[in-house]
């Protein structure tokens, strides 16, 4: 990923909004953009999901393989999460290995599904020892405006609660829906112009400091977090976010919910 | 074998030419890559037209423009590529000991040689004069044939901007945002009480207060929006 | 060519498995400025094909080696997405997209004024998120709309339609069951203003008289196609 020159009238033009607690885009400090998810919208995945944040806009799609249990856990089968943001979702992504960014994107989104439980892999074995399923959720990135990391997450969810286990076609036994039991949401806070505030967008982002993710599960357990890119905070900012990501993952799993 | 557009029933109204491949395609219309505009006699091709075998063609997309006897086709987007004399609005990117390297926006960054810079400092100073981050108002000076540009800050008005906010717009839109004889903006800038600069590559210089820059932020996505026939 | 002569797919009154006549072509979409953040950008849906084309541009080419110095280089990238197919697309190197990227390079650098933007890249990102059968052609009149959204000038849009052969007869827009049990595939990219070519490739079998029939059902499909095609670029900006 090419960083783009960070323009110093952005900064601190930032700042100023920040000091009377405004936004570029005029949204409040805790305000999400526009949101859209539909799901079910690719044919040939199992599952899948389309979020729209504003201009951010990714896919989500969810695969099965049959693998082989390991042998220290013959009952289980397995999750597998990764993300692409290949050079279609903006001008600074670029063609070739997955990048370190992108790398970071699908790790932390796959560490708050896998952690929250909301699959379980007991229920994917089919023989034990022998067979059992693989879920293997694909997060693309079709256009970067800014926060891919909650739309991944978001869609990511999404895609697997409307994932069909596709036991017809491997021969398996007959198709049934997959099990995902718990609702896994990842809120990400972006410090700019000194404080933090909720989704970020590019603008934001590019004028902005450090970021921290925190995913939390159905009953306000946190999952994972993560802090990205160059910066200090403080505990009592650490608290204040918490307290807001409760809120938030409460709205956004209403919306899944209500799906 | 296909050529050119064919009068058939089901085209032959007036909107589509309706005398086929003789007649054009011309007024007030969108035209696409590869329209044909009619015959080229007695008409010159204009920005975004192009004469093949003896008939007008449309190269890009855009509104098609007719001034006497040249036809040209305004793009309806595209990226800003500058000409010589251009008011631009450009961040600093880089520096070495005696010049500047300039965004523009454009495909290529621009140069800023010391000579042509806001003041003169020894050999190795730049960076005390302008650092990376910077934003300039400054002039495109000479364009060579591949692009490149040299810009200058010698002439009126042309400084290191230090205070207010650059915003992007499609450069399509300066006509709506200026408007017929400068008045839109003028009114802008009247009601805002802001300072507004807009500059050829797409680019805005709006300083004044912080109330006063929203509200132009504001107006100004208001033509992006209605310009994108209301989708967001 | 698997050429299963025993699956019928096309009955004694040439209507095929899924209903059309022999020259028809599968349902079409198409829709620009889709990536917000693109200097242009089309999806277009043919069949359950789905594909997304972000163009942006030009800058300035890199990596240097690719630069040329009177001209522009179209990068383009047709990628399928790891959800895109049935069995998992496993992501990175593929020789197959290396293929499609280049053949689809060498088809739109025939139409771009590339001599207007001396040492530019155009970078075009082909992704298939949904693959049916032709996604080579999806991906080819997908960008040519992206482009002309992002006001390339070109000198015509390019349309890529493929007919090919199923149980000894000749059809066009072969859908997944018959491109797998087809007996022949022509895939062409047609300048739909002049009824020229800058894209061709086949494979399979088809007689002399098989290919003539072939030939002009892709003319003809290019023709309907390229009227959606200015409808999506002219309505995307009707103002």
């Amino acid at each position: 990923m090419t960083i783009p020159i960070v323009p110093k009238l952005l900064r601190s033009h930032l700042s100023d909004l920040a000091e009377r607690d405004a936004r570029i885009d005029g949204r409040g400090r805790w305000e999400g953009r526009e949101l859209e998810v539909q799901h079910s919208i690719l044919p040939r995945a199992e599952g899948s999901a389309r979020v729209r944040m504003g201009d951010t806009i990714v896919l989500a799609g969810v695969k099965f393989q049959i693998m082989t249990p390991y042998p220290d856990r013959p009952n289980q089968g397995g999750l597998m999460c990764s993300a692409e943001v290949r050079p279609v979702a903006g001008r600074n992504w670029e063609s070739g290995p997955p990048s370190p960014e992108s790398i970071e994107l699908g790790r932390v989104v796959d560490r708050g599904i896998r952690e929250s439980g909301c699959i379980d892999v007991d229920s994917l074995c089919i023989i034990p020892g022998e067979k059992a399923w693989q879920v293997i959720l694909d997060l693309f990135a079709i256009s970067d405006d800014g926060n891919l990391f909650d739309a991944f997450a978001l869609a990511g969810i999404t895609a697997l609660r409307n994932a069909t286990v596709p036991a017809e076609r491997f021969e398996v036994g007959e198709d049934y829906q997959l099990s995902v039991s718990k609702t896994p949401m990842m809120c990400s806070y972006h410090r700019v112009g000194g404080r933090f505030v909720f989704d970020a967008t590019a603008r934001e982002e590019l004028g902005g400091d450090e970021r921290i993710h925190i995913t939390l599960g159905d009953d306000n357990n946190v999952h994972s977090l993560q802090k990205g890119l160059k910066g200090i905070f403080s505990a009592e900012e650490f608290t204040e976010i918490m307290d807001n990501a409760i809120e938030r993952a409460e709205e956004l799993r209403k919306i899944v919910d209500e799906l | 074998m296909n050529g050119g557009p064919v009068a058939r029933p089901d085209n032959m109204t007036k909107e589509n030419g309706a005398a086929g491949p003789q007649g054009n395609k011309r007024g007030n219309n969108l035209a696409v890559p590869g329209d044909d505009l009619g015959d080229s006699e007695g008409f010159e091709p204009g920005h975004g037209v192009l004469v093949m075998s003896g008939r007008l063609k449309a190269l890009k997309k855009g509104r098609i423009m007719e001034k006497g006897r040249l036809i040209s086709v305004e793009p309806v987007h595209t990226r800003y590529t500058p000409r010589p004399g251009d008011l631009v609005i450009g961040f600093i990117e880089g520096c070495t000991n005696n010049l500047w390297f300039v965004e523009l926006g454009a495909p290529f960054n621009a140069i800023l040689p010391m000579s042509l810079g806001p003041g003169k400092v020894d050999f190795g100073g730049t960076r005390s004069l302008m650092d990376v981050g910077d934003a300039i108002l400054c002039r495109v000076q000479e364009v060579e044939e591949t692009h490149s540009s040299v810009v200058t800050m010698k002439g009126m008005g042309l400084r290191k901007i230090r205070s207010g906010v650059i915003e992007e717009i499609d450069p399509h839109l300066l006509g709506r945002i200026i408007g017929k004889g400068g008045e839109t903006l003028r009114r802008m800038k009247a009601e805002t009480e802001c300072r507004i600069v807009v500059a050829d590559n797409g680019r805005m210089w709006i300083d004044g207060e912080l109330d006063g820059i929203l509200d132009v932020r504001n107006r100004l996505s208001e033509i992006s929006r209605v310009s994108r026939g209301g989708r967001n | 060519m698997g050429g299963y002569g025993d699956v019928q797919m096309i009955d004694e009154n040439g209507v095929r498995a899924d209903g059309r006549g022999p020259g028809d072509i599968r349902p079409i979409t198409i829709e620009t400025g889709v990536v917000p953040v693109a200097d242009g950008s089309c999806r277009m849906t043919w069949g359950t094909n789905e594909a997304i084309v972000a163009v942006y541009g030009p800058m300035e080419a890199h990596p240097r080696k690719i630069q040329r110095q009177d001209r522009a280089v179209l990068d383009v990238a047709y990628n399928m997405a790891p959800f895109s197919t049935t069995d998992r697309m496993r992501p990175g190197f593929n020789r197959r997209s290396r293929e499609v990227s280049k053949v689809t390079q060498d088809a739109l650098e025939s139409v771009v004024l590339l001599e207007l933007y001396p040492r530019s890249k155009i970078r075009i990102s082909i992704e298939i998120v949904s693959a049916e059968a032709g996604t080579r052609c999806v991906g080819l009149t997908a960008a040519s709309v992206a482009l002309a959204d992002a006001g390339i000038p070109m000198t015509d849009l390019v349309v890529s339609v493929a007919s090919g052969k199923i149980n000894d007869v000749v059809v066009c827009d072969l859908n997944k069951e018959e491109d797998n049990y087809g007996e022949a595939d022509l895939p062409m990219g047609i300048l739909p203003n002049s009824g020229e070519l800058v894209f061709l490739q086949m494979d399979g079998d088809l007689s002399q008289d098989e290919f003539k029939q072939a030939w002009k059902y892709n003319m003809d499909a290019a023709q309907e196609i390229h009227k959606l095609m200015v409808e999506a670029l002219k309505e995307g900006d009707s103002q």
